[in-house]
């Protein structure tokens, strides 16, 4: 039954369209994958070496072995944060003759299966050969790996079941945020050392593996735990994690409504944006955006290169823009057979998605007026490149979005969906981040890099006078691909 | 009012509709029937502009769909979910389609007391969003939503399915009434055979994208298209 369970979910997986139709995007994800795992098993393999430099003269088996209870709790933290939970669909098993248990043996066991239980091993398997093995000899090293394996089942067992009971609310993160920091400042205050519990914990097991068995009782009992769970709520509404909330109705506020139609459709995107996991989650990105000057501002190296400077404005005023243009109408993919046919001027919706799109350029380019404390240059820059993005960058995004096909399910949750994402598109923008920085390559070439600054600006500033013309060359590019993105909308996974 | 002229469409090698000359007159409850992929939902969203046809034309007061955007302004249409917009609550969607087309407070609240007996308690002040509610209350939505703004032409695909057996007699009322009281002109698709024949006046039946029986609903039609579609 496991397997037929398994094959099944491995057709699923490998019917989703994405695997099918996104080869340039799964290979982009393919090979951080690997770097990942590759970084992964060179620190595996070289952090007996970096125990021995930062602490001299110490066992470094100890030391690691102290680290474990730390790692154990942020794995833990990382689990409930990111382990999905295995979603077979209940409702097409239940009615057929197979057993309950069965079905649960396999729900909690199929979390197993997962990258964050394979991770792991690439740190663990090297730091096993080359640091545990030879200062504690085979069989020791055998039960040392038993007790990290049977950490990790636990560790996953636990994390989904009260992934499961609570779903993620932000008050278990909370919490679990508190336990963790409460642990390492515990430990730095030296009023309980937990590094010394862990290694005397796992020294002790290295001595008499007979301790081994507390580990196994601890991972039966999770399983058991999240089983007994599932047991009293096979039914497929109570094992789903989303909860029904009562929503009110907003009422347009009154400037909206001053707007007309534009009103209506801002209003309409703004709910989009807010009732939507996927897309709240796009606006927590914006501090990744806005802070992205601090990786550079504080590096000399980097504050005389204007180029560097260029890029990091064009991305901190653009990038959040870059978000939004991007999927403007896939977005819109499960109603967008609503808008063809309601009386909506498309010149009018265009405008709109235009005006959205700058005032999120607007809007972060206001947010990283503060950065002039790192001299007025950062400012002119960044002005310059705010009026870039704005009236030049802006419409090019706005142009492509019309070729973006794809049906976005808002539905699904945000982190690591790549559902509905084109490469293609992406590749298309990359250059247009790039271009004002060639804009500025013959002015730096003559000596007046400023006067290229100005000249880009200038360029923004002509791009915003001419909106019309361009915001048409927009709306007829859409209307000749609205049937092919209308059907290709309708396609539903 | 509608005239489609040499219409069809063609995906890879078949033929999924293919309509020679067709006349809907103003005024008319224009049914639509036939098997499983005869071509209905695709001819209706030829009808509006939804899918690019392979040859010919559709025109909607003399002026082509595909050209004109004029016909949205008095055409009211709920094909499927594509329709609705499932993460506004119904108040909102009712909303969104009053000022997109403009209507006053006054009609909004017309709309609701015209309502009340269609939606009987299961629609508004829910405090859900559309995409929770079921089937066939997501369907008496996009029906209302398509009613709304008091098109002149009403264009339903399907409506009967998932409606509750009370809900499809007030429905087949409501179409009645406002064939009779405003002249309204309506195409409707359905499986069941019974339903259009009580609603529509003229009957055709599409079979592989080509009309094959073009009826004047009367006693007898009902049982030629039961004949029609009879396994033999």
């Amino acid at each position: 039954m496991f397997t037929t369970f398994l094959l099944l979910e491995w057709k699923s997986a490998k019917r989703a369209s994405i695997w099918q139709k996104n080869l340039a995007l799964n290979l982009v994800i393919g090979f951080f994958l690997f770097l990942a795992l590759l970084y992964l098993l060179l620190l595996g393999f070289f952090i007996g070496k970096i125990i021995q430099e930062v602490y001299p003269g110490e066992d470094p088996v100890i030391i690691f072995n102290g680290f474990l209870i730390f790692y154990f709790f942020i794995d833990l933290f990382i689990r409930f944060m990111m382990q999905s939970l295995p979603e077979i669909s209940l409702d097409s098993f239940l009615h057929l003759p197979i057993r309950k248990s069965t079905i649960i043996h396999y729900m909690v066991g199929r979390t197993i299966l997962n990258f964050l239980n394979m991770a792991p091993l690439f740190i663990f398997v090297p730091v096993l050969f080359t640091l545990i093995e030879p200062e504690v000899g085979n069989f020791q090293a055998m039960y040392w790996m038993l007790a990290l394996i049977l950490l990790i089942l636990g560790n996953t067992f636990l994390a989904t079941y009260i992934k499961r009971m609570f779903g993620t609310k932000p008050l278990i993160v909370l919490a679990l945020v508190l336990i963790i920091g409460a642990l390492f400042a515990l430990d730095k205050m030296g009023v309980f050392s937990f590094a010394q519990l862990s290694s005397q914990a796992f020294d002790a097991i290295l001595r008499q593996p007979l301790y081994l068995l507390i580990l196994l009782a601890w991972t039966i009992l999770t399983y058991k735990l999240h089983y007994q769970f599932l047991k009293a709520h096979l039914y497929p509404e109570e094992v789903r994690i989303k909860k029904r909330r009562e929503v009110h109705s907003l009422k347009q506020n009154r400037l909206l409504k001053s707007f007309g139609i534009t009103g209506t459709i801002i209003m309409l995107e703004m709910k989009l944006y807010w009732r939507h996991k996927r897309t709240r989650t796009m606006i927590y990105m914006l501090p990744l955006f806005l802070g992205y000057g601090l990786f550079f501002y504080f590096q000399p190296m980097y504050m005389e290169r204007d180029f560097v400077l260029q890029f990091v404005g064009v991305f901190m005023t653009g990038g959040m823009m870059l978000n939004y243009t991007n999927y403007a109408f896939g977005y819109e993919s499960n109603y967008f057979d609503t808008l063809l046919t309601k009386n909506i001027d498309f010149q009018q919706y265009i405008w709109v998605k235009f005006v959205i799109a700058i005032s999120i350029g607007i809007i972060c380019y206001v947010l990283t007026i503060p950065y002039l404390f790192f001299g007025s240059r950062v400012l002119f820059i960044n002005t310059a490149m705010f009026l870039y993005n704005i009236g030049i960058l802006s419409y090019i995004l706005l142009y492509f979005a019309t070729f973006n096909k794809k049906r976005m399910d808002l539905s699904k949750g945000a982190a690591f969906n790549y559902q509905g994402v084109g490469a293609s598109n992406w590749l298309a923008i990359i250059p247009a981040f790039l271009l004002p920085v060639l804009i500025q390559i013959p002015f730096q070439q003559m000596g007046i890099p400023d006067i290229g600054l100005v000249f880009v600006g200038c360029m923004g500033i002509l791009g915003l006078i001419l909106h019309k013309p361009l915001l048409n060359l927009i709306y007829k590019n859409f209307t000749s691909r609205k049937y092919i993105m209308a059907s290709a909308f309708r396609e539903r996974t | 009012m509608i005239t489609i002229d040499h219409l069809t469409k063609i995906y890879g090698s078949t033929t999924v509709l293919d309509i020679d000359q067709m006349e809907i007159p103003a005024g008319e409850s224009f049914g639509l029937v036939g098997n499983n992929g005869a071509g209905k939902t695709t001819m209706f969203r030829c009808i509006l502009d939804l899918i690019r046809p392979n040859t010919g034309t559709v025109k909607s007061r003399g002026a082509n769909v595909a050209k004109r955007e004029s016909w949205k302004e008095y055409t009211g249409s709920y094909l499927d979910d594509g329709f609705l917009i499932d993460f506004l609550t119904p108040e909102e969607y009712f909303t969104f389609v009053a000022d997109i087309y403009g209507l006053t407070e006054g009609d909004i609240a017309a709309f609701f007391a015209d309502f009340k007996e269609f939606f009987s308690n299961e629609i508004l002040d829910k405090k859900k969003l559309i995409r929770d509610f079921s089937s066939g209350n997501r369907q008496r939505i996009g029906i209302a939503g398509a009613l709304m703004p008091q098109p002149e032409i009403l264009i339903l695909d399907e409506p009967f399915i998932s409606l509750d057996p009370t809900t499809q007699i007030r429905l087949k009322h409501m179409l009645r009434k406002l064939k009779e009281d405003k002249g309204v002109t309506m195409l409707i698709s359905s499986h069941d055979l019974n339903h259009i024949t009580e609603v529509c006046e003229r009957i055709v039946v599409l079979h592989e994208g080509k009309a094959v029986h073009d009826l004047i609903t009367n006693q007898d039609t009902l049982k030629v298209l039961k004949g029609y579609f009879a396994v033999s």
